[in-house]
């Protein structure tokens, strides 16, 4: 199974262009979807998710269209929205029975169980009859994650899942979501490099609706191989550091300060090699797009 | 459809029922309108009819303003809380199942409150105010609010959606309450909170509902056939409705719209002391017409009365217990209620169980107001408010007239007089 994209694109009333000619194959397994604000993500996702119509191009889950299979679509997919809330007077166990009920769940003992296999999942069995309501954003989050896996979805979309949560929740979140890949497609978009770095397997990266690279990590970080490097600075050569190299970090040490930089070659007595990581990689491909567009 | 299913479907019913009734708006009406009706119930003199008609009309008036409202919260509730999306991107999430289920949900958690309002009236009758309670009464009144409140739920709920704002059903609160008093002609003629209009009513929300559905269910609109269907029943049921509601204005009796020589004949007539009273026919509680003819030879008294006026049914209760103790010695009893609403009859018919022949004359469609001065009947006896009672004699002649609940005690006497001469 995968998810095929082909020339897709997409136009807001009023000439917004969200996604433009995005060419995309989705495998079995963790996706994160990198990209700043704006870049066109969540459109993607709403897309597949069959909430809303391309302008142009196609995209197909498993060989059936998103615009003339929506049904068949929902019954395989689960989706969490970024932007998202629940109705506070039901409780967790009732919110899920809500939603099982429109995944057409019918079978009380089925329903019933696979409720609390989804709160099993996601660490929320003791709070089952609490109230919504009182529930923090983390366990918002985590329920929002339960009531997209009700279905035990072949394909799970998941928006910014770690956004606005507590280092804690996060990690919990990231760990739950790599557990939850196998077999499936996990599709996880985030502007947070190091939730991509950890869970998955494979990426793209969004900017502006156009795609900039697709890929496995290991493919981004073999552009930078032997192009990386770390230089020990003191505090008043960073601004010379910054004119004369491409710098992707700043960090503060106890012996002073270092800088990560991308360069061919190395001319500052100070550097040495390191290796690459994804926060390098991310960097340079914005980097690049934005040296282009001003080419353009 | 199987049996899971309508389970399935009964569960999503009862979601929807918990989303409604959990509110805290739910709980402050519900604990307001009781009070309401405990401290009309619990005034001296009020009989459970009257109390059963009062709450029955605060409960059509104002929870079905309530009603309408909380419709079209609910139809923005996802958008307000924002689940649009976790519900949309079900696959039975933009189906009209769903919408059908939300539609009886408020619709139950409405009559549920009701319920609860007519309970607390019903109790306060026994235990304040020391009068039998009469939970039949309550009952009746209970059934005749449940097709009002499915036409107040499927209006709010299908205006916001098909508007796509809670404002919409906003306006239609404010013209919901406005029917009722305004006194307009429009207001009048599309009245269909009166029971006799109920076929209308529940034509009416059906395809409210079923346009609401049709357009909830748009976003699979084509794979979905049901959905596809339910514009063309939704087409239908209103083009129904609106040949009903037309055949039944241009049928009314109203003068304005169809001149009525019978109604023009009774109103022509006038009524003379010692010459003989006009004469009328008119449908008692269960539709069937009653005429002063079918009394011929028997000693009647005639009482005109109307719920708007609570003073007037509460000499109802006097006048039953006249009739019960004259009716051996040959007294008819006959009290015509002047009101819009067919059930108004049935309801007080309860109250004076038999002894007292109930007719209905609802008057002209409109007016100045459904009263005395819009009933051909009260206009030829040249009645000038309610209540007020005529005794005639054997031959139809007015032989005494009475007005206001504390006079009618003397009527006692008259009575008598007449019987005793007779």
């Amino acid at each position: 199974m995968q998810i095929d994209i082909r020339g897709l694109r997409k136009v807001y009333p009023g000439g917004v262009v969200a996604l433009e000619g995005l060419d995309l194959t989705i495998p079995p397994g963790v996706f994160g979807l990198l990209g700043p604000n704006g870049s066109g993500k969540t459109t993607l996702m709403r897309i597949l998710a069959t909430l809303l119509e391309p302008s142009a191009g196609d995209a197909y889950i498993d060989g059936r269209d998103v615009r003339r299979n929506k049904a068949p679509i929902r019954e395989m997919l689960g989706y969490m929205p970024q932007e998202f809330g629940f109705y506070p007077t039901l409780t967790a166990y009732e919110t899920l029975d809500y939603f099982a009920l429109l995944c057409r769940m019918n079978d009380p003992k089925q329903r019933r169980s696979r409720i609390r296999e989804s709160l099993a999942q996601v660490n929320l069995e003791q709070l089952a009859e609490r109230r919504v309501g009182t529930f923090s954003g983390g366990m918002k989050r985590r329920l929002g994650i339960a009531q997209a896996l009700l279905n035990d979805p072949r394909v799970l979309i998941v928006d910014e899942p770690t956004s606005g949560l507590d280092p804690e929740e996060r990690i919990r979140l990231r760990n739950l979501l790599a557990e939850l890949a196998g077999g499936r497609i996990v599709i996880l978009s985030t502007h947070i490099v190091s939730d991509v770095e950890i869970t998955s397997e494979r990426f793209a990266i969004l900017h502006e609706g156009r795609l900039l690279f697709s890929g496995k990590l290991a493919d981004l970080l073999a552009r930078l191989e032997g192009r990386t490097w770390i230089i020990d600075i003191e505090e008043e050569e960073l601004t010379r550091v910054r004119e004369q190299f491409f710098v992707t970090g700043v960090f503060r040490s106890a012996t002073g300060m270092q800088v990560r930089v991308i360069a061919d070659a190395m001319t500052h007595p100070r550097g040495y090699s390191t290796s690459p990581t994804l926060d390098d990689g991310y960097v340079a491909t914005m980097r690049q797009e934005a040296e282009l567009s001003a080419v353009d | 459809m199987r049996w899971t299913d309508l389970r399935a479907a009964a569960v999503l019913v009862r979601r929807e029922y918990q989303l409604a009734c959990r509110g805290p708006a739910f709980w402050a009406v519900t604990v307001l309108g009781s009070l309401l009706a405990v401290w009309q119930a619990s005034t001296p003199g009020t009989s459970a009819a009257l109390a059963a008609y009062q709450t029955r009309q605060m409960v059509i008036v104002g929870i079905g303003a309530l009603a309408i409202l909380l419709a079209g919260s609910a139809a923005s509730r996802d958008r307000r809380r924002r689940a649009s999306e976790l519900v949309l991107s079900k696959p039975g999430g933009s189906s009209s199942q769903l919408v059908a289920a939300r539609f009886v949900g408020i619709w139950f958690s409405l009559l549920s409150m009701a319920a609860i309002i007519l309970t607390a009236s019903s109790l306060s009758q026994g235990v304040l105010a020391g009068t039998p309670s009469r939970p039949a009464v309550y009952l009746s009144a209970l059934v005749l609010s449940v097709v009002p409140m499915g036409l107040a739920v499927a209006l709010g709920f299908s205006l916001a959606t098909l508007l796509t704002t809670p404002l919409a059903s906003a306006a239609a609160a404010i013209y919901w309450v406005a029917v009722p008093l305004s006194r307009s002609h429009l207001a009048m003629v599309l009245d269909l909170t009166l029971s006799q209009h109920w076929f209308l009513a529940a034509l009416l929300s059906a395809a409210l509902i079923a346009l609401a559905a049709g357009l909830y269910a748009r976003p699979i609109r084509g794979e979905d056939r049901t959905s596809a269907c339910l514009g063309w029943v939704s087409a239908l049921l209103i083009a129904g409705t609106g040949t009903a509601a037309f055949a039944i204005v241009s049928q009314g009796h109203d003068a304005l719209l169809k001149p009525n020589p019978v109604l023009s004949a009774i109103a022509s007539q006038t009524c003379v002391q010692e010459r003989r009273a006009p004469g009328f026919w008119l449908p008692d509680a269960r539709g069937r017409l009653v005429g002063l003819n079918d009394l011929q030879g028997r000693p009647v008294l005639l009482a005109f009365w109307g719920p708007a006026a609570s003073d007037s049914a509460r000499a109802l209760v006097v006048l039953s217990q006249l009739a019960s103790e004259h009716a051996p010695d040959g007294l008819a009893s006959v009290a015509v209620c002047l009101d819009r609403d067919a059930a108004t009859v049935r309801l007080f018919s309860r109250e004076v169980d038999g002894r007292v022949v109930m007719v209905w004359d609802r008057g002209r469609h409109f007016g100045d107001g459904l009263e005395w001065s819009d009933s051909p009947l009260a206009v030829a006896y040249q009645v000038t408010g309610v209540p007020t009672a005529f005794l005639l004699d054997c031959e139809r002649r007015v032989v005494g007239q009475w007005q206001d609940e504390e006079v009618l005690d003397q009527l006692h006497g008259a009575v008598s007089r007449l019987l005793a001469e007779k």
